[in-house]
C-alpha cells in the first residue's frame, strides 16, 4: 500500500504500524518505549504525530498503517510534543552522557540530537537514586532511568524470568526486582535481557564498564560456544588488546532473537584465559607434554583399538558435550556406534 | 506466616472472582489490617504466590496504591485531607492544629507510635469537610475543638464513634436523593416501600434491545465526568465473541469537589443495585462489579450487605455484582485503569482502542458506566424517556447532582434538571461565605470560572462548555477573595503530581515539574522563564493525544486557566 510521510509518498506493508513503516522509509521518529520485541506501549509519547483525519496526537508506535495514509511527524504540535518528552525525560534523570557506558549507542541521545535539545530546561536537583552494583555482571543506576518498561516487559514476557517489575507510582516510579530487593539479593538469573533492551544507560553489562566506547569495539558475530541451542551473538573485541569486552545477542537471529543465558552473555571470560588449552597435551611419566593434533589423535585411536581388540567394543562408552552443536554430537554418537561398535554412548547434559 | 483464617478468606476471594489475580488487591488489604495497619514483605510474597502473580507485581501494586503501608505506621493513622475543597473550608488549620498537637509533621510518627500523620488528597467528604480519617474510619466537620477531642480519645485508646456528618442539600427533582433522609433507607424493606424495585419489574416483562432503546431515547449522558450518551456506549458492546460480557459501576468518585455517587450508595444502595440488574439485563450481563475507592470501606460494606439483601429476595435473578474496593487512586476513575485494578493490577490506563466495550475487563466486553448514570436507569425504565426528558432539554437532559463545597453557606450535594441557573444552585447551597472570587464547577480538570464569567451560566454540559469550562462531574467548589489562585494552582497540580499513575512521561514528569515551578512562585523565587516553562508544558500536555489518558488534559486545562486569568497574582508573585 501506499502512505505519504512528511510529503512523499512511501510504500507500507500490511500490519505495519506508522512508525514502523517510517523507520523502513527512511524517516526516524523518536521513540523509546517501543522495541520490536515488546511491542507497543503507548507510555513514553515520543513518537506522537499527526495524520489526517484522526482528532489530536497519535502515537505512531500503535496506529496501523492504511491505504492512503498521511502521516506528518514533524508538524509543529508533534514536535512540540517530541521536544517536551525528551526533555522532560532528560530534566527528570542525570543524563551525563560523558562518561556513560551507552554514550553513542543511546535512543535518547538520539532523540535529542535529531530534536536539537542541548540540555534540559529545568533541573530538579534533588535525583539521587542509590546505584544497585550488587549483581555480578549487571550495573543499575536508576537515576538514569527513563521508566521506558522495556526491561520489565522483556523480563516478563520475551524471557518470562518475572523479576522486574515498575514500584511506587507518578514521578516515583521506579523499575524493581522482586519486592525491590537489591537486583544481587534477588531471584534474578543475569542474562541480561534487561540490559539488551535498555534504550539508555540505566542498565549496563557491569564488567565492560570503562573498557571501551561503542564505536571503538569491533562487532564479531559468532555463534554461542555454550550448548546446542546456538545462539547468534555479537562479540565487541577492543582491537588494541584482542579482549572481548562485551557480548550482545543478535536481535534478528532466529534462534535468539538477541537473548542469552547467563553464561553465553556474561561467561566469556575463558576466551583468552592464561589456563585454556591451546594444543593438546599428552601425558607421559605424569607429566603433560604439548603435542600436535595429528599425533594426538593418532594415540587415542591406537590404544582405542587396542582396548576394543583385547575386552570387546562394549568396554568404550562414548560420552557427548553439551557445548557443541547437535550436528557435531550427531557425528560423535555416529563414530561411536559405527567406528567402535557399541551403544555406550551418552551426553553429558543427561546427567 | 498469614493466619489460616485469613488464607480462608483469601481463597473465597480467589474463588469469587472469574480469575484469580483478582483477589490480589483485597488480599493484600486483609494482610494488612490483620497486621496492626502494615503491609509486610512476608505476607506480600505468601499472598503473591497463593493468588499467582510475581512478587515484583505484588510489590508494585502494594507501592502504587496509597492505602497500602509498606512501612510501619503507628497505632492510629491519621489522614487529612488538603485538598482544594478541604482548603477552602478550613483544612489547612486542622492540620496544623493536628502537627502542634502531636509535634509530628505529615509522614511522621510520633515517638510512642500512636499516631502516624499524612496529608492527603481529596476524600471525597467535599460537603462535610475538613475531614480527618483514623484508619479506615472518616470525621467530618472537622473544627480545632472537635480534633482536640479526638486526640485526647485516641490517647486514651478509644476510637470515638463518629458523629454523623452535618450535610445540607437538597432535591426539586425527587428521584436520585429521594431517600436521602429516609429513616433506614439502605434496607431493601424502606426501599420497597417506597416504590422500589418497581422499575425491575417492568423490565423483567421487557426485551434487552427495548430496554436499550429506552435509555438511548432517554439521551442520557455519562454523569462521571466525560458526558458521552450511556445509550451509546451500551451500543458499541461487541457481539456474538462467545465471550461473558461484563457491567462494571464506576463508584471510584475521585475528582476533587466530587461527592455525590457517595450520597447514593450510601443512602439508597438499592437504587444502584436496581439500576445494574436492568442495566445488565440490557447488555445481557451476568457478572457486574462496583468498583469502590478504597476509603470508602464503610459504604462498600453497605452495598455488600445491600447485594446480599437483594439476592436474598431474589431480585437479582441469574446476575450478580462483585463490591470491588480500591485502594487509594485518583487514575482508576478511568475505566482501562479501574478495570486493571479489577483485574489485580496497577491501575494505569491501557491504549485505546481496543475500547472496553470490544475488550475490557479480562480482555471481555464491557460496560463501565458511573454511580448516578446507573441509578438513573430505574427512573428512565420505570416512567419512560420522556418523563426523564422533560427535566433539562435536548442533549441535557434528566435530572442530576451538584456537589456544592468551598465558601459556601451550605455546603452539601443538589439534585436539580440539567440546565438550572449556576445563581440558583449557588442560593440553595446557601449563598457565597465572603466575597465570591471564582467558581471551578464541574470537579478540579476544568477551567475555572471568574466571578464576572458566572453571570448568565447554567449548570449542563453544553452551557458549560459556551462559558469555557466543562460541567464535568458536577463538583462546584466555590472561592472567596481570601484565597489567592497561585495557592489553588499549586495544591491542584501537587494533587495531579501526586496521583498521575507514572505510565507516560508527560503527565508523570510534566505534572511534577509544574509543582517544582509553582512551589518555587509561591516561595518568590521563580523567574519569568519558569513561567514560560510551565505555559509551554501546558500548551503541549493540553494538546489531545499527547498524554496516554485524559489526566494530562485535566491538569494542563485549570493551571492554564488559572494561569490566564489570575495572571497578575502569579506575576505578583516573582522574584
Amino acid at each position: 500500500m501506499k502512505i505519504t510521510i512528511n510529503g512523499k509518498e512511501v510504500e507500507a506493508i500490511e500490519g505495519q504500524t506508522v512508525l514502523q513503516a517510517s523507520i523502513a522509509n527512511g524517516v526516524y521518529i523518536p521513540h523509546l518505549c517501543y522495541h520490536e520485541k515488546v511491542g507497543a506501549a503507548g507510555k513514553c509519547r515520543a513518537c506522537v504525530v499527526e495524520i489526517e483525519g484522526m482528532r489530536g496526537l497519535q502515537t505512531s508506535c500503535s496506529v496501523p498503517v492504511r491505504d492512503g495514509m498521511v502521516v506528518n511527524t514533524v508538524s509543529q504540535s508533534a514536535l512540540n510534543a517530541q521536544k517536551l518528552v525528551i526533555d522532560l525525560m532528560l530534566s527528570s534523570g542525570t543524563h551525563d552522557c560523558l562518561a556513560c557506558e551507552q554514550n553513542g549507542n543511546c535512543e535518547l541521545q538520539d532523540a535529542a540530537y535529531f530534536l536539537g535539545i542541548e540540555r534540559a530546561s529545568v533541573q530538579y536537583g534533588e535525583i539521587n537514586r542509590e546505584f544497585d552494583t550488587t549483581s555480578e555482571f549487571v550495573y543499575v543506576e536508576r537515576n538514569k532511568c527513563i521508566s521506558c518498561g522495556r526491561c520489565v516487559a522483556a523480563c516478563n514476557t520475551t524471557v518470562v524470568n518475572q523479576v522486574l517489575d515498575f514500584g511506587h507510582r507518578g514521578h516515583h516510579t521506579e523499575i524493581v526486582f522482586d519486592t525491590d530487593k537489591k537486583m544481587g539479593e534477588s531471584s534474578c538469573v543475569q542474562c541480561g535481557e534487561c540490559s539488551q533492551i535498555c534504550p539508555v544507560g540505566a542498565i549496563v553489562d557491569k564488567n565492560a564498564r570503562g573498557k571501551g566506547r561503542p564505536w571503538e569495539l569491533k562487532k564479531v558475530e559468532s555463534v554461542c560456544p555454550y550448548c546446542g541451542v546456538g545462539c547468534k551473538l555479537e562479540l565487541h573485541v577492543d582491537p588494541r588488546t584482542n579482549k572481548i569486552v562485551k557480548v550482545r545477542g543478535v536481535e534478528d537471529a532466529p534462534t535468539n532473537k538477541g537473548m542469552l543465558c547467563v553464561k553465553g552473555r556474561y561467561g566469556f571470560d575463558f576466551v583468552g584465559h592464561p589456563d585454556r588449552l591451546t594444543t593438546p597435551l599428552i601425558k607421559e611419566n605424569g607429566q603433560f607434554r604439548e603435542a600436535s593434533w595429528e599425533e594426538a589423535v593418532e594415540l587415542v585411536a591406537s590404544k582405542l583399538t587396542e582396548v576394543k581388540d583385547k575386552y570387546g567394543a562394549d568396554s568404550i562408552m562414548g560420552m557427548a558435550s553439551a557445548k557443541v552443536t547437535n550436528e557435531e554430537n550427531y557425528t560423535f554418537q555416529k563414530l561411536i556406534r559405527t567406528g567402535i561398535g557399541t551403544n555406550n554412548v551418552d551426553h553429558c547434559a543427561r546427567l | 506466616m498469614l493466619e489460616q483464617k485469613i488464607m480462608d478468606r483469601i481463597q473465597k476471594l480467589k474463588d469469587r472472582y472469574p480469575r484469580k489475580e483478582s483477589a490480589l488487591m483485597p488480599a493484600l488489604m486483609l494482610a494488612q489490617k490483620a497486621n496492626g495497619n502494615y503491609l509486610s514483605e512476608d505476607d506480600m510474597n505468601e499472598i503473591a504466590k497463593f493468588v499467582g502473580v510475581t512478587s515484583g507485581k505484588a510489590y508494585g501494586v502494594a507501592t502504587y496504591y496509597t492505602m497500602y503501608n509498606t512501612k510501619k505506621v503507628g497505632k492510629y493513622h491519621i489522614q487529612i485531607d488538603t485538598n482544594i475543597p478541604a482548603t477552602l473550608m478550613g483544612a489547612v488549620k486542622v492540620l496544623d492544629f493536628v502537627k502542634k498537637e502531636l509535634g509530628i509533621n505529615a509522614g511522621e510518627t510520633t515517638k510512642d507510635g500512636l499516631f502516624t500523620l499524612d496529608e492527603v488528597e481529596c476524600l471525597a467528604s467535599c460537603g462535610t469537610c475538613p475531614v480527618i480519617q483514623v484508619n479506615d474510619v472518616y470525621y467530618e466537620n472537622m473544627t480545632a475543638e472537635k480534633t482536640k477531642a479526638l486526640l485526647d480519645s485516641l490517647k486514651k485508646g478509644v476510637m470515638p464513634k463518629p458523629e454523623e456528618p452535618v450535610y445540607f442539600g437538597g432535591t426539586e427533582c425527587n428521584v436520585l436523593l429521594k431517600n436521602r433522609r429516609v429513616k433506614n433507607s439502605t434496607s431493601i424493606e424502606v426501599y420497597k416501600k417506597n416504590g422500589g424495585y418497581k422499575a425491575l419489574e417492568k423490565a423483567l416483562t421487557m426485551e434487552p434491545a427495548a430496554i436499550l432503546n429506552e435509555v438511548k431515547t432517554s439521551a442520557i449522558r455519562g454523569r462521571g465526568g466525560a458526558g458521552f450518551p450511556a445509550g451509546v456506549k451500551w451500543g458499541f458492546l461487541a457481539k456474538g465473541t462467545g465471550k461473558p460480557i461484563y457491567l462494571v459501576c464506576n463508584a471510584d468518585e475521585g475528582e476533587p469537589g466530587t461527592f455525590k455517587d457517595r450520597q447514593i450508595m450510601e443512602y439508597d444502595p438499592h437504587l444502584l443495585i436496581e439500576g445494574m440488574i436492568i442495566s445488565a439485563k440490557a447488555i445481557g450481563s451476568k457478572l457486574g462489579f462496583i468498583y469502590i475507592r478504597g476509603e470508602f470501606d464503610w459504604i462498600a460494606d453497605i452495598l455488600d450487605k445491600a447485594v446480599e439483601e437483594a439476592k436474598a429476595d431474589k431480585k437479582m435473578g441469574d446476575f450478580d455484582i462483585i463490591v470491588h474496593r480500591g485502594a487509594g487512586a485518583y487514575v482508576c476513575g478511568e475505566e482501562t485503569a479501574l478495570i486493571e485494578s479489577i483485574e489485580g493490577k496497577r491501575g494505569q490506563p491501557r491504549m485505546k482502542p481496543p475500547f472496553p466495550a470490544v475488550a475490557g475487563l479480562y480482555g471481555c466486553p464491557t460496560i463501565v458506566n458511573n454511580v448516578e448514570t446507573l441509578a438513573s436507569v430505574p427512573f428512565i425504565i420505570e416512567k419512560g424517556a420522556d418523563e426523564f426528558k422533560k427535566f433539562g432539554y435536548e442533549n441535557n437532559t434528566g435530572f442530576k447532582l451538584f456537589g456544592v463545597s468551598g465558601c459556601v453557606n451550605k455546603p452539601g450535594v443538589y439534585e436539580y434538571p440539567m440546565g438550572i441557573p449556576f445563581k440558583k444552585l449557588l442560593e440553595a447551597a446557601g449563598g457565597p461565605k465572603g466575597k465570591l472570587k471564582a467558581v471551578i464547577v464541574g470537579g478540579l480538570s476544568v477551567p475555572i470560572l471568574k466571578a464576572d464569567e458566572l453571570e448568565g451560566l447554567n449548570m449542563d454540559y453544553d452551557a458549560c462548555i459556551k462559558k469555557g469550562t466543562m460541567l464535568g462531574s458536577g463538583g462546584v467548589m466555590v472561592i472567596n477573595e481570601e484565597f489567592s489562585i497561585p495557592e489553588i494552582a499549586y495544591r491542584t497540580i501537587k494533587f495531579y503530581a501526586h496521583e498521575s499513575c507514572g505510565k507516560c512521561t508527560p503527565c508523570k514528569e510534566g505534572s511534577y515539574t509544574i509543582v517544582k515551578i509553582l512551589g518555587k512562585l509561591l516561595k518568590g523565587q521563580a523567574t519569568q522563564a519558569d513561567l514560560d516553562n510551565m505555559v509551554r508544558i501546558i500548551g503541549s500536555v493540553n494538546e489531545a493525544g499527547s498524554t496516554l489518558c485524559p489526566t494530562g488534559q485535566a491538569f494542563a486545562m485549570p493551571i492554564k486557566a488559572m494561569y490566564e486569568k489570575f495572571n497578575d497574582e502569579f506575576k505578583k508573585l516573582l522574584k
